[in-house]
């Protein structure tokens, strides 16, 4: 199996002086491409936090991480930017689409962003968004949708550019039961179908199930790394 | 709505000046006015000149020229039954004046001169006043001649005119040009001054340089309103400082507003720039979007206030404004009196400088809040 992820002693300190919070302390982890891996804990435990390192939006105080090889600590602001929108989706859990944009737009972005004329991204977009149930909604904007159709837009956009990895930041918590478990589902689809590897945070234990490896953050480190959530829950 | 008032207001200052300066020449000698070269120093009628008819025809056949006058201006005593006064004697071309000038068309009693009338003269409100004179009256005017010898002439007074000028009203009489030739004993066609009235005031320079190139050897010196009456041509760059600072103010406020628009929609779309940023969005080309943005919207607004300004000040320009309710009826400007109408000079220059300025410093403007595109935390700030 390829690495795509690797973190070595990964610390992140908030604050200065004598007021700092410790919100990594140390975390090793190392993910494969392919792997569908839920990251759980408490909240203040640290997954948005891991998350947004390994996705170069923050540094971390020490420690080592690698996408694809890459030190992400030695990458300058473009060669980071680059890598964000070549090899890395994100999903958010405000969705955070681009209220202006249509649907399609929104899904396009990044693609545009790579320099994709503009038949091939339109033409791809709408295979991607008929893959994720938005067929017939091109033109509509964010708001004239649900929280759940957002949400499909939101992993069109980050799937549309075929990256290594998609990291998503609790992408079922703003939505019902019914739609979590649809977006799950279309999540794990596209990890078995197409090989995106996923690395996302839950708090819900129904999102955990469906992980092929779920990771336990506590107090900035990683208490579990493995089993399903019934063992954790047996243990 | 900045850009439209600051054009306006430009504008209307520019008209005001313009007017101002077209009154008085009018009344004096031009735009232009040839003199002798020592009149200047000590003012006085034994420096006359004689300017060449032939120059003066070909002159007045310029596009340029609307009309070119001869002046005689002397000093004496005006005296009548009731008194004397101190006065300002002015020969003039009747038919020249009638048409170029304010005074000869602002006569409330009587009629104006004219070349045949000989020793008729009209005189100004004041004078009439005080010296309790009234259409037909007889007064004597006495004076130097060119000589120095004290002479006095028996005139009647054919109209009184009232232009709001309080000297002028008190001081001025006006006389044919031929009369007050013999008054004060100067030859035939000779005057104190020759004055240019130009059609566009834009014209003057390219008119002096070419009468100063055709007057050739003539005894006489060349210049422009502004070293004729020098104390019009310092208030105007007085007022003009003054309006300056105004104008400055208005400008900073109009910039203000623009660079407090563009920080406000900068950092109202904080998340969504960090957003495009998340998604691997180059910092450099989100802040080269929002330069784009402020010059687009800068382009936009200029367009809309040069238009809404220009349209205005257009208006202005052939309709006028009449300020006659705020300003009282003797409004004068250094001792002439103006119009309470007041018009817009439009200029493409004042039009284009003032939407340049704005336009530029939009853009200017807008590298600050550019800076802030990119300079947060993308995760606080998509927290």
């Amino acid at each position: 199996m390829t690495e795509i992820v690797k973190t070595e002693g990964l610390t992140k300190d908030y604050g200065e002086g004598e007021v700092v919070t410790r919100a990594l302390r140390g975390v090793d982890l190392t993910l494969e491409a392919g792997e569908f891996t839920a990251m759980a804990g408490p909240s203040g435990s640290g997954k948005s936090t891991l998350l947004n390192i390994i996705g170069g939006l923050d540094r971390p105080t020490s420690g080592i991480v690698t996408v694809e090889g890459k030190d992400l600590g030695k990458l300058s602001g473009t060669a980071l930017s680059r890598m964000r929108k070549d090899r890395i989706g994100f999903i958010f859990q405000a969705y955070n689409l681009i209220p202006v944009l249509t649907v399609m737009e929104n899904a396009e972005y990044v693609l545009m962003l790579q320099g994709v004329v503009p038949q091939k991204r339109t033409e791809k977009v709408r295979s991607i968004l008929k893959e994720v149930g938005l067929e017939g909604m091109d033109h509509r904007f964010p708001r004239e949708l649900s929280g759940g159709q957002q949400q499909r837009v939101a992993i069109a956009r980050a799937i549309a550019s075929e990256p290594a990895l998609i990291l998503a930041d609790e992408p079922t918590a703003n939505v019902d039961s019914k739609t979590a478990a649809g977006l799950l589902d279309l999540m794990r689809g596209l990890n078995e179908e197409k090989g995106v590897t996923f690395l996302f945070s839950t708090h819900d234990h129904a999102v955990m199930k469906q992980a092929r490896r779920l990771l336990i953050l506590k107090d900035g480190q990683i208490e579990h790394d493995g089993g399903m959530v019934e063992d954790i829950e047996a243990a | 709505m900045g850009l439209t008032f600051a054009i306006f207001f430009i504008s209307l200052g520019e008209g005001m000046y313009a007017q101002m300066v077209d009154q008085v020449v009018r009344m004096q000698a031009g735009y232009i006015t040839l003199q002798h070269p020592e009149y200047r120093e000590a003012p006085a009628v034994d420096l006359w000149i004689q300017v060449p008819e032939g120059l003066r025809r070909k002159v007045e056949r310029w596009p340029q020229v609307e009309k070119t006058k001869m002046l005689i201006l002397g000093q004496g005593i005006a005296k009548s039954g009731a008194g004397s006064l101190a006065a300002a004697i002015m020969g003039v071309e009747p038919s020249v004046e009638f048409e170029s000038s304010p005074l000869a068309r602002n006569i409330v009693e009587g009629k104006y001169i004219d070349e045949q009338d000989n020793p008729l003269v009209v005189v100004g409100f004041e004078m009439a006043e005080r010296l309790n004179l009234k259409v037909g009256k007889k007064m004597v005017i006495a004076t130097n001649d060119v000589h120095g010898d004290l002479v006095e002439q028996l005139c009647r007074v054919k109209g009184i005119f009232r232009t709001g000028s309080e000297e002028m009203d008190a001081y001025v009489i006006q006389m044919p040009i031929k009369f007050s030739r013999r008054l004060f004993g100067m030859p035939e066609r000779s005057a104190t001054q020759m004055g240019v009235v130009l059609r566009d005031p834009d014209n003057q320079k390219r008119v002096l340089q070419k009468v100063r190139e055709e007057a050739g050897n003539i005894h006489a010196e060349i210049l422009p309103w502004q070293e004729v009456l020098p104390d019009v041509a310092s208030y105007i760059k007085m007022d003009k400082g003054s309006n300056f600072v105004f104008q400055g103010i208005l400008i900073f406020l109009i910039l203000f507003t623009i660079f407090n628009t563009i920080l406000m929609s900068v950092l109202e779309r904080k998340r969504e720039f960090a957003m495009l940023l998340a998604l691997g969005t180059q910092p450099g080309k989100l802040r080269l979007q929002i330069l784009i943005e402020s010059a687009f919207l800068g382009l936009i607004g200029c367009c809309l206030g040069v238009f809404l300004g220009g349209l205005a000040a257009y208006l202005v320009n052939r309709y006028g404004i009449d300020m006659s309710s705020f300003m009282s009826e003797s409004f004068s400007i250094s001792g002439f009196a103006m119009t309470t109408k007041l018009h817009t000079k439009m200029s493409a220059g004042i039009i284009l400088t003032t939407a340049g300025i704005v336009f530029l410093a939009t853009v200017f403007l807008s590298l600050i809040p550019m800076r802030h595109t990119t300079k947060f935390s993308i995760v606080d700030t998509l927290r």
